[in-house]
């Protein structure tokens, strides 16, 4: 219920912030880099399990909801996944970090918000951890059958520091090249891991060094593009 | 030094048009806004005001219902808090970091946009709706006060003398006699933006929890948003008189 509120108000949001001068293109952009992987495994199950769940506060107030333990540790494994990718359960706060110009035309630093006033809790977190292998295995499967990786496998793919999938974003990103997140993935993964060709570089020192913002970014073009991707084999190259 | 004690509860904003936003913010644009003119109060609400409510009304909290206050612990990464069922205003970082009982001039935190209501309904007082905290904070060249300056928030930052909320007025106040408008906690405001459900609130002036590598929210012009129910340890209000 909450993922679907979520892609309602993203919606009219855009349509407001449309008339405010940012360009069509970067409207667009934005609604293409916030969109989640909805997971197939037992999807049907999940959706009304979230639909379910019981509103906490009083005054029919939607509140925020959470699956109790013990259902939550009943779902097998394909069910946690596509539980956590669709109902983040902890309450997030305060920013707007991602919203703005030209987000089309650059390739960030970090990746954008994905769930709004939500974010994954602690449990959700550490089934990412715990399962490492297994979700790295799921989000590909699910990306090949979909040809779309959504913000939320990004992130976990992040949280899990999962270098392994390294050939697999390379090959996600040049089917097509539009999704520039996955070049955000990769500098993260070299980031994470101190990858002494890429903390040593310009691309480092602007977006992760000392005076960098967390929304900083840096140009997109062929040259950026082809060097992130370049400098993404040859770290997995060294890692193997 | 702590300037509030030696100032008025309450400043009074005039009646006027006011330049509000910024030209390409997209949830801020620039225009103009006309108000009758309003008295906001000089600091933030303290845990002294709080309690006031509390013992004369035995309100309880959301955090302290629903055990879902979020508070930071320095390691963690940017933008994550941990939920924690110990914390609430009596203790806004987890009951293992100690309670308020020598913070009582420190802003209330760990409490709801709901509790933050309630409170105004007993005190008959109301929140600044957004363009009144804003006109109240904006054209003033204002320094940030109890803000973090590390570099991330992997490391504990207590180098202007407080790792989480300062006494309110330890800060040089703006000039027209406001204090902690940046930084300190992030304030409750009244009123939505296009597109919010119905969930969403909104805070403004940022917090001691961000910093200029991060959450760059210590200014007249971002708006923060966060769940109504939600009880974060860097969230706080200040009133205006009805």
């Amino acid at each position: 219920m909450k993922f679907y509120l979520l892609m309602a108000v993203l919606f009219c949001s855009l349509q407001v912030f449309a008339q405010e001068g940012a360009s069509k293109e970067s409207l667009a952009y934005h609604e293409y880099r916030t969109k989640v992987s909805v997971p197939p495994y037992e999807l049907a199950k999940i959706k009304k399990l979230v639909a379910g769940l019981k509103t906490v506060y009083e005054e029919n107030d939607e509140g925020h909801e959470k699956m109790p333990s013990n259902t939550y540790n009943s779902l097998s494994l394909r069910e946690k996944f596509t539980y956590n990718m669709i109902h983040a359960e902890d309450f997030s706060q305060n920013c707007d970090v991602f919203f703005m110009q030209d987000e089309h035309k650059k390739i960030f630093g970090h990746l954008p918000d994905i769930f709004g006033e939500s974010n994954w809790s602690d449990r959700q977190y550490n089934f990412f951890k715990e399962n490492r292998d297994s979700v790295m295995a799921l989000i590909k499967e699910s990306v090949l059958r979909s040809k779309r990786m959504g913000a939320n496998y990004k992130h976990a793919i992040v949280e899990i520091n999962g270098w392994e999938m390294i050939p697999f974003l390379i090959s996600t990103y040049n089917a097509d090249r539009k999704d520039h997140d996955i070049l955000t993935v990769l500098m993260l993964l070299m980031e994470k891991n101190k990858y002494p060709a890429f903390i040593t570089s310009a691309s480092y020192t602007k977006l992760y060094s000392e005076q960098a913002a967390y929304d900083g970014y840096i140009e997109l073009n062929k040259p950026n593009q082809d060097l992130i991707l370049e400098r993404a084999d040859k770290f997995y190259k060294s890692k193997k | 030094m702590i300037y509030a004690l030696l100032l008025a509860a309450y400043v009074q904003i005039p009646a006027g048009t006011y330049t509000l936003g910024e030209k390409g913010h997209v949830l801020n644009p620039l225009r103009k806004v006309t108000t009758t003119g309003f008295q906001i109060s000089t600091t933030e609400l303290t845990n002294t005001d709080f309690e006031k409510f509390v013992h004369s009304t035995g309100y309880v909290t959301d955090a302290e219902k629903y055990k879902n206050a979020m508070v930071f612990v320095p390691g963690l990464a940017e933008f994550r808090w941990l939920e924690d069922s110990t914390a609430s205003w009596r203790y806004p970082n987890g009951k293992s970091r100690g309670g308020i009982e020598r913070k009582m001039d420190h802003p209330v935190t760990t409490i709801s946009y709901h509790d933050a209501e309630a409170y105004c309904k007993w005190a008959k007082v109301r929140l600044p709706s957004l363009d009144e905290w804003e006109i109240a904070a904006r054209g003033l060249k204002t320094a940030p006060g109890n803000i973090w300056h590390g570099r991330n928030h992997l490391q504990a930052d207590t180098s202007d003398g407080f790792m989480y909320t300062a006494p309110v007025g330890s800060f040089r106040p703006n000039i027209i006699g406001l204090y902690d408008m940046f930084g300190n906690v992030f304030e409750f405001c009244s009123g939505a933006l296009p597109g919010d459900s119905k969930q969403v609130v909104h805070a403004r002036g940022g917090s001691w929890w961000c910093s200029k590598n991060a959450c760059k929210f210590f200014n007249a012009t971002d708006i923060g948003r966060v769940n109504r129910r939600a009880s974060f340890s860097n969230q706080g209000f200040r009133v205006v008189k009805i």
